[in-house]
């Protein structure tokens, strides 16, 4: 064997080792995803099971007539909803549109607000019963054990939310009669918080700590700009701009960890 | 009758109106979205009359004579757009010059609870946009037309300001709590506003005389305009409102409207009700009868009726309005977008930033005009809507790149980021067009929104 044979073998060879090692390690980063958006699942089922749960309570309150209660379990509802809302659009786009529709005076969330927050019991029983038909539809997909969250899927939501977290909450957001925007967003940042820390963290972290550590340094940022007394008090332009630049954040991430780029659509 | 004029009233006075008016309002405006919660930073009841289906038409001085808007006017029209260059609750809402000069113009339907006494008024010395200019009196004024606005010194209803750059320095930051403007931010917004043509009327001939094709009414209306008043001969309608010089006389009167006032122009006058400065006014008739009244001037009820004619002929134009579009809108983020052209070569922070933040907003405009899927008032084009809702939040986060990597004195980052906007830009405009549609520029689609957003509000009643 000639020299020059000798070194072509070695260099192929060494091709197929690095070959051979990088798909090992992609299919040890998608496994690393895989398990992570498994890890996932447990918030969300306690996040939309809390929803369900302030929904049941939502209806006993307005069959028994109580305004008060009634207010405080449409509350406690939509808490749980918020934080979900990475997979809510994402996973169950119909249940979403049902049940997060606006505007809708004859379902959802919002049909149920305008009428509760302004005093009125009357004729909210169907949209309630809806309300907790459309909670109870989406808890029973959610917890079946054949369904799965896909990492890609799982950034795409978080990307999403992030660049909505910023939208002008100046009109009153997206609860204006309950006058629960700030604690809707609140909630918004903790489920985008959830999905990064819980499946993307540690295996972006392996492959860019900086990229890993400025993500951190930005969720923190958008929590401290919702941190406020009011609505009135957060800073509009900056929460903007910390919520896009999560984002492109996010979005970087993607591409370090071989997933598609996050679309911020729906 | 013309109803009594209004003298200023105690600050105190003025919520208890606004309240008033806001009821009323929520159900004279129901083709609007009236802010409706106590949460947000304006007032429930607030109108801002936002994304008009047919906007008031704007013409540059530039393009009617055959050239194109300079790198100055593109940025004067992109600060004008900009809540970033006011202060306090204006930035935070969102609110621009363009909120009441809308497209240049004026806006007849914003009203604000205690601010406005009724549309198309704003009290700009009031505690909300900026506390330490608040004069304690509830004095609303109409924000003027800017039509015209370089022929039409001096500046302000009751013309303190000589020049259009203390007029535009004065309302970013004592009327809107703005920062002290930078000297580009002036020569810009000055150079829009004086780009901002009059519409073409041809009605007018040079000089300001009716042309071949007015009415009898109205060549009787210009006869009675130059004559004489009977109780003073050195005076006339057309003294004031000299017609070889835009209508105006560049001076204040009072006329008996609680001051002193400068001259309104008459030019494209038919499209700036309501008049005089607190809008107390809403037809010319109005107007001629109080003028009857004031200077004692006699006229029989044809005459009346005459000047009206000669005034609507006088203050036509040839397209007031003009329809919005996907087009239109990318139009008009492309001329804002294009002075990032030079402003990235030559490093000015000042306006990427101001343009990114400025553009990222008009994006994002553009893109709530795309019904989401849980917009259940909408029927059909989901794909394509989701696709024009997903490129154009694209875009948005592209421009946010620009400046992430420019933060960072990455110019090069931001150049090449600029690059894939641009490209991104152009492949959307495609997708956007025809996603039209069954987006809120088609009426119908539009107006079964609206309707959604009506029995939302019913719900609340």
């Amino acid at each position: 064997m000639s020299s020059s044979t000798n070194i072509a073998l070695r260099i192929a060879a060494a091709l197929v080792l690095f070959a051979v090692l990088a798909i090992a390690g992609r299919a040890q980063a998608a496994d690393t995803l895989v398990k992570g958006a498994a890890d996932y699942k447990p918030f969300a089922v306690e996040r939309i099971g809390m929803a369900l749960a302030g929904a049941k309570d939502l209806q006993a309150a307005v069959k028994a007539g109580d305004l008060k209660a009634a207010q405080a379990a449409w509350i406690k509802s939509r808490k749980g909803w918020e934080a979900a809302e990475p997979i809510t659009g994402e996973f169950f786009a119909k249940l979403d549109e049902a049940i997060d529709a606006w505007p809708d005076a004859k379902q959802g969330y919002h049909a149920i607000e305008a009428a509760l927050f302004t005093g009125k019991l009357d004729g909210l029983a169907a949209p309630v019963d809806k309300l907790v038909a459309d909670l109870g539809e989406f808890d029973k997909q959610l917890k079946a054990p054949s369904f799965k969250f896909t990492p890609q899927g799982l950034i795409n939501g978080a990307t999403k939310l992030a660049y909505e977290i910023g939208e002008n909450k100046s009109k009153g957001g997206e609860s204006p009669y309950a006058g629960t925007s700030l604690a809707d967003m609140v909630e918004n940042v903790e489920g985008v918080e959830a999905v990064y820390k819980l499946v993307f963290h540690e295996p972006l972290k392996a492959r860019d700590a900086t990229l890993a550590a400025r993500i951190i340094d930005k969720i923190e940022d958008v929590e401290k700009l919702v941190e406020v007394k009011d609505l009135k008090s957060v800073d509009q332009p900056a929460l903007k701009k910390a919520g896009e630049e999560l984002a492109v954040l996010l979005q970087n991430a993607a591409a370090k960890l071989k997933l598609k780029k996050p679309a911020v659509g729906e | 009758m013309p109803r009594r004029p209004q003298s200023p009233l105690p600050r105190h006075l003025a919520p208890t109106m606004g309240a008033v008016a806001a009821v009323a309002l929520g159900l004279a405006l129901a083709q609007a979205e009236p802010i409706t919660t106590r949460e947000g930073v304006l007032p429930p009841g607030t109108e801002l009359n936002e994304d008009l289906l047919d906007q008031p038409t704007e013409l540059f001085a530039s393009e009617l004579a055959g050239g194109k808007r300079s790198y100055l006017v593109n940025l004067g029209d992109l600060l004008f757009s900009s809540p970033e260059i006011l202060g306090g609750v204006a930035r935070q809402a969102g609110i621009s010059c363009e909120t009441c000069h809308q497209q240049g113009h004026n806006n007849p339907k914003l009203f604000i609870p205690g601010l406005s006494s009724r549309p198309g008024t704003f009290d700009v010395t009031g505690a909300l946009f900026n506390p330490k200019a608040d004069n304690g009196v509830f004095d609303p004024v109409t924000p003027p037309s800017l039509r015209g606005a370089k022929y039409l010194a001096p500046y302000a209803h009751d013309g303190r300001f000589p020049s259009l750059r203390e007029f535009i320095r004065n309302a970013i930051v004592n009327e809107f709590a703005g920062p002290e403007p930078s000297a580009q931010v002036l020569d810009a917004l000055e150079a829009y506003v004086k780009e901002i043509s009059f519409l073409p009327n041809p009605k007018l001939a040079p000089g300001g005389r009716l042309s071949g094709g007015a009415s009898d009414a109205a060549r009787r209306g210009q006869m009675l305009f130059v004559k004489p008043f009977r109780k003073d001969a050195s005076m006339s309608c057309a003294s004031c409102h000299q017609p070889s010089a835009a209508f105006v006389d560049h001076r204040v009167h009072d006329v008996g409207s609680g001051g002193w006032f400068k001259t309104p122009t008459l030019v494209n006058a038919n499209f700036n009700a309501p008049y005089f400065h607190d809008g107390r006014f809403d037809s010319y008739a109005e107007v001629v009868t109080y003028f009857d009244r004031h200077f004692d001037l006699g006229l029989g009820k044809e005459e009346q009726s005459d000047l009206v004619a000669y005034l609507a002929a006088v203050g036509d134009a040839k397209q007031a309005t003009t329809r919005d579009t996907v087009q239109a809108e990318l139009d008009e983020i492309a001329q804002f977008v294009s002075v990032l052209d030079s402003a990235i070569p030559s490093r000015n922070r000042e306006v990427i930033s101001l343009t990114i933040a400025t553009v990222g907003n008009e994006w994002r405009e553009l893109g709530e005009r795309f019904p989401p899927q849980s917009d259940t008032s909408v029927d059909g084009g989901l794909d394509q809507r989701r696709r024009a809702r997903s490129v154009v939040r694209g875009l948005v986060l592209v421009l946010r790149q620009i400046e992430m990597a420019i933060a960072v004195d990455d110019f090069d980052g931001g150049a090449l980021a600029y690059g894939e906007y641009r490209q991104q830009a152009a492949a959307a405009a495609g997708d956007l067009k025809r996603t039209e549609p069954w987006s809120l520029f088609n009426p119908v689609v539009r107006d079964a929104h609206l309707k959604a957003i009506r029995q939302l509000a019913d719900l609340a009643r």
